[in-house]
């Protein structure tokens, strides 16, 4: 198993933090958290962390690790094995509907009602969490024009697509202003302009609305793009925890692939760049990873014409979160599931109900 | 409590008049069991007619409707309380079924994670199938007073009368919508609910005076019969389009029976669901 990496250093986010959005008050405080179900299937294995206000936090990791489980935890949805989770001050074991009142929520599936029309859903949800009808009202529109359907509520969400319902999911959650929006998997299963369009959105109501954002995903691109701070799961453990770009620089950082039109000897002119870390080589190609590669390139291509010697091609790899996985983990983020892993899963699954 | 169940009920009932063929179906099965059941199984038809003069056989059909049948003037009007008892049982069998679709697509947990009473996930199940039952059962009353020699009222039957059928009515649904949305609270499977309301459905019917009196049966199922809220329900419906204004005594028994029936199968309901409704 691998040593899990926790880091401690938060740039980007300590960029988020000067900008005022996120504030240093913790609104979820998760505290060695577990969850065993029936026949002793530990779904979340002693996970700890926290989500500051006005933050994007991103729970990412493969089917079955223990995302949707910690999802429910949270909201209130299963019961606490042991350790403590608590929303807003509130404990999600002993005030759970203190926790409820607080909180929106936009599950995996499609909850919306299909033979409801678009306003109809959203007014349901106001009834149930008692806003007054004529602020209902208000919000109602807000929140229509703010995904872009003030023309669609009339209609029946059967007459919608995928990437309208899943809007509509968004703000049904949000009616009554939680100051927490719990997303499990927001764009799974839409197509890629439509997770974009997405994407803008969510962007949008933790900016605009100042909702803090708790979100699973299995799509390490998504984290990449939407979250302040991404904690990795696998098999109910948390594996590493911060923002992307740090979770990038646990890969110890990028790669430059160099390929010469003959083999030549340049181990020690690459490896007194600054900022290189390692010189592999293999053949004529070159590898060397290094903090950062544009500032290196000029000075390795100006070295290498120096010594008489010409470069065949030459490419940049930037880690992307994939490696990141695989070096948390000790396994590729997509691979061929065990079957030992495929039945925990199914058995989590069939839990969770 | 109140404003939450209000507000899943209008759902259910919102639903329920969006899909016309549901609406459909349940006018117009009641209306084939009334005109097909009641004209083609007329009981009193089965005698063979060559046994006697035509003088002889309408007497002795009248005399079977006389004392087995209650004084009914004809089957069709014996029918219909036992059929109205039925449309409500039948619709009232499926009043978990939205909740196993709602357990299905997730639509569930996204009520049990707001900050609504547990009950009134239950209470707008059990409130809607009842208007859902209650709608077609007057519709069809009207429509078996409207076919010829369809349902003959006593002359001196009153609004009353019409009143305290339905509030009959009201009463047997109440409990079976109760029962049955207890029944489907944990269910995940559309197949499961089909399954019992079948193994539940044609039994509570055949064991009741919904279609025949309780004196064409043998001793064991006559107890069983006359313990059958769908018996209670018909009998009571019956005396009172057969009687009209009736002294109300008569019917007392079944009505207090039938009011424990509901109070006790909403109670008892009510609180299994919040209990099956508990996180694990």
């Amino acid at each position: 198993m691998p040593q899990s990496h926790i880091l401690k250093s938060y740039n980007l986010y300590q960029n988020a933090l000067a900008f005022g959005r996120i504030s240093m008050t913790r609104v979820i405080e998760v505290e060695n958290l577990t969850k065993i179900y029936k026949g002793n299937i530990k779904a979340v294995d002693d996970i700890s962390f926290d989500v500051n206000e006005g933050a994007l936090f991103g729970f990412l990791g493969p089917n079955g690790a223990g995302k949707t489980t910690t999802i429910k935890l949270l909201t209130t949805l299963a019961s606490i094995t042991s350790g403590k989770a608590t929303v807003l001050g509130h404990d999600v074991s002993k005030q759970p509907n203190m926790v409820r009142k607080s909180i929106g929520i936009v599950p995996q599936d499609l909850t919306i009602d299909n033979e409801l029309k678009g306003n109809e859903n959203i007014m349901l949800a106001a009834k149930l969490y008692h806003v007054p009808n004529h602020v209902a009202k208000k919000r109602v529109e807000d929140l229509l024009e703010l995904v872009g359907l003030t023309d669609a509520a009339n209609r029946l969400v059967s007459t919608y697509s995928g990437g309208m319902r899943k809007r509509l999911e968004l703000i049904v959650g949000l009616v009554h202003e939680p100051k927490v929006l719990f997303m499990d998997e927001p764009t799974l299963g839409l197509d890629v302009n439509t997770r974009k369009i997405i994407w803008d959105y969510i962007r949008e109501l933790n900016k605009e609305k100042r909702v803090t954002i708790f979100m699973t995903t299995h799509y390490l691109e998504e984290a990449d793009a939407l979250c302040d701070v991404a904690a990795i799961i696998d098999r109910g453990k948390i594996r590493a925890q911060g923002s992307p770009q740090e979770l990038k620089e646990i890969i110890g950082g990028e790669v430059i692939t160099i390929e010469l039109t003959k083999e030549r000897d340049l181990q020690d002119f690459f490896s007194s760049i600054k900022g290189v870390k390692e010189v592999k080589k293999l053949g004529s190609t070159y590898g060397i990873k290094l903090g950062m590669a544009e500032d290196a390139i000029p000075a390795i291509i100006d070295g290498i014409y120096a010594r008489g010697v010409k470069i065949k091609a030459l490419s940049c790899s930037k880690p992307s979160l994939d490696q990141v996985f695989l070096e948390v983990t000790g396994k590729e983020f997509r691979e061929e599931e065990s079957a030992e892993a495929a039945s925990r899963r199914q058995d989590i699954i069939a839990r969770r109900g | 409590m109140l404003t939450e169940t209000l507000a899943l009920t209008v759902r259910e009932l919102k639903k329920w008049i969006r899909t016309p063929a549901s609406v459909f179906i349940a006018l117009f099965q009641p209306l084939v069991w009334i005109a097909l059941f009641g004209s083609a199984f007329n009981p009193t038809n089965l005698i063979p007619s060559s046994i006697a003069t035509p003088e002889v056989m309408a007497q002795i059909r009248q005399s079977i409707l006389g004392q087995t049948f209650g004084n009914a003037p004809n089957y069709i009007t014996y029918l219909t309380g036992g059929i109205l008892s039925l449309l409500l049982l039948f619709t009232s069998a499926f009043s978990g079924g939205s909740l196993v679709l709602d357990r299905r697509f997730g639509y569930l947990n996204k009520l049990l994670a707001s900050p609504i009473s547990r009950a009134s996930i239950f209470l707008s199940r059990v409130f809607a199938t009842v208007v859902k039952g209650m709608i077609p059962s007057l519709i069809v009353f009207f429509a078996a007073l409207s076919i010829p020699d369809g349902l003959k009222l006593n002359p001196s039957f009153t609004l009353l009368d019409g009143l305290l059928i339905f509030l009959t009515l009201f009463l047997l649904s109440l409990g079976f919508s109760s029962l049955f949305t207890a029944i489907a609270m944990r269910m995940t499977k559309w197949e499961s609910l089909v399954a019992v309301v079948n193994l539940l459905n044609l039994p509570l019917l055949f064991s009741s005076s919904a279609l025949l009196p309780v004196t064409s049966m043998p001793d064991w199922l006559q107890a069983i019969a006359k313990i059958n809220p769908i018996s209670k329900a018909a009998d009571a419906t019956r005396t009172l389009i057969v009687q009209g204004s009736v002294d109300l005594s008569i019917i007392m028994l079944n009505l207090t029976y039938l009011i424990a029936f509901a109070a006790i199968l909403t109670i008892a309901g009510g609180i299994a669901s919040i209990i099956a409704l508990r996180t694990e």
